[in-house]
């Protein structure tokens, strides 16, 4: 079967086919997780996103990637809801999670993005917390108090972050005190600690050397199992080492969307050629 | 503003050219020796020059692959590259196996040299389209070529047919038979290659 290609332009939506990716196959063929719909988002006057539609797979990795100002971190902050909590920031058009409008009157933002995590370009710990304070600081917020859940929740959420081992003697040590690559983990616990469905990962690794980037790209190929991922990069590198999807952006719009290996290896827009073989501008 | 790797894509084009033109006229100079019966010591050399040069493809396609992780056009180029220039190199070698034969079987003048001529002529014909078809990266001249590998087959398979029937020479159908093998063998390399020039420019993987 092949894999649909879609633009905000044209009528049909990018439909990802799951049994042509070389990479996802760890997992049985699954549903589309997220929907997303004419998504347009803005900051003033200023359209960033232009009508974007396209399917993000369940439980695999889609990787977002195009130039600077193409909106990559725009489209994922739409995805939980955190583009509106800035001052001047519209959205239109319907992000599905699993077939619920996440922008519907009727649901609560604070209960999407416990759904929907998301991880920074810079790790950003809580400065002022223990490492296991930072990973349970989610579910004590939603007022967890039992000592037994919050002990199972660090360990399980660290070990999923591939940081159980780094730091099992070291809980009680300053999250900042750990390494960038560890802080970054750290998020990714903290994250997870909230059970999410979905996890959204802006550059998680950019500022990181490539051993550390390495352990996070471990971690989210362990992850793709239970989590549906979508991962913003500039690193092409990285978009083809992990994903087994990628978008390509410019300007707002999708250009092309497919299997990674179909999209790397033969792009059908000359556009996603000429970006992705540096022959751009 | 050319690209970093540009220069080893140029690299590489150069030493597919280079090779082209030695392995087309390393399988001429084999044919020439048959047609002729005069020994050839050239067509060893190309054969020898021409494993030189697959292993220099090698070795650069190699380095790009690691130093660049070439993507898209760039990914399909140097992989073909790499398996044409395998291409290029067996031209060379089956060049060097018909004199060889030549060498072995000693003069063969007096046979019937009309099913290799024929053949001959058909195979270097699909070489000289195949080099042309990469020179020009011409998907159209390139999509020709396997269908004329079916003639070539059929003569091979024609030729044992009647050895089989016992209607000639044995010395004469011996060397006919190992020359059409390697013209029917170098032909098959030229639909290879000619497999790849359309997969350089269109992603077309070939037919398993």
């Amino acid at each position: 079967m092949e894999m649909e290609i879609g633009t905000h332009k044209e009528v049909d939506v990018a439909q990802p086919s799951v049994e042509t990716s070389e990479q996802a196959d760890a997992v049985p063929a699954t549903q589309t997780k997220l929907e997303v719909r004419k998504l347009k988002a803005s900051f003033g006057s200023n359209m960033i996103l232009k009508g974007v539609d396209l399917n993000i797979p369940d439980r695999r990795i889609t990787a977002i990637m195009g130039p600077s100002g193409c909106g990559k971190t725009t489209f994922i902050r739409c995805l939980n809801r955190l583009h509106e909590l800035t001052p001047g920031a519209k959205v239109e058009g319907e992000v599905m999670l699993d077939g619920t409008d996440i922008y519907s009157p009727r649901v609560d933002p604070v209960a999407i993005r416990r759904k929907i995590g998301m991880v920074f370009q810079k790790p950003n710990p809580f400065p002022t917390m223990t490492v296991y304070d930072n990973v349970a600081a989610g579910l004590k917020l939603a007022g967890e108090r039992n000592r037994k859940v919050l002990d199972e929740t660090v360990e399980r959420s660290l070990r999923l972050a591939f940081l159980w081992d780094e730091v099992k003697n070291e809980l009680k040590k300053s999250g900042s005190a750990l390494s960038g690559g560890q802080q970054q983990r750290l998020c990714i616990a903290r994250a997870l600690a909230v059970s999410p469905e979905v996890l959204l990962m802006d550059e998680p690794a950019s500022a990181l050397d490539p051993t550390a980037t390495a352990k996070i790209e471990e971690a989210m190929a362990r992850l793709k199992k239970d989590y549906t991922i979508v991962i913003v990069t500039h690193n092409m590198q990285q978009a083809a080492r992990v994903a087994d999807y990628t978008a390509f952006f410019y300007l707002g719009e999708l250009v092309e969307f497919g299997p990674t290996a179909d999209l790397f290896e033969k792009p059908k827009k000359e556009l996603t050629e000429r970006y992705i073989t540096g022959k751009f501008g | 503003m050319p690209r970093l790797m540009d220069m080893g894509l140029e690299k590489l084009n150069a030493l597919l050219l280079e090779m082209a033109v030695l392995s087309e006229n390393a399988v001429t100079a084999a044919i020439d020796a048959y047609n002729t019966g005069k020994k050839s010591t050239q067509v060893n050399e190309m054969a020898e020059q021409l494993g030189s040069l697959h292993r220099q493809v090698s070795e650069l396609t190699m380095e790009l692959m690691a130093r660049y992780q070439p993507v898209a056009s760039d990914l399909r180029f140097i992989k073909s590259c790499f398996e044409i220039s395998y291409g290029f190199f067996r031209y060379g070698r089956y060049a060097h196996d018909i004199v060889e034969v030549l060498n072995l079987i000693g003069d063969v003048s007096k046979c019937d040299h009309s099913a290799v001529q024929d053949t001959a002529r058909k195979t270097l014909e699909m070489i000289s389209m195949s080099v042309d078809a990469f020179t020009r990266r011409d998907v159209e001249l390139a999509r020709k070529i396997p269908s004329m590998d079916d003639a070539v087959d059929e003569k091979y398979r024609s030729h044992l047919r009647s050895v089989l029937q016992g209607k000639v020479d044995l010395k004469c159908a011996l060397s006919a038979a190992l020359i059409l093998r390697y013209l029917e063998r170098i032909a098959d390399h030229a639909s290879y290659i000619a497999e790849s020039i359309v997969y350089i420019s269109t992603g077309v993987e070939p037919n398993p």
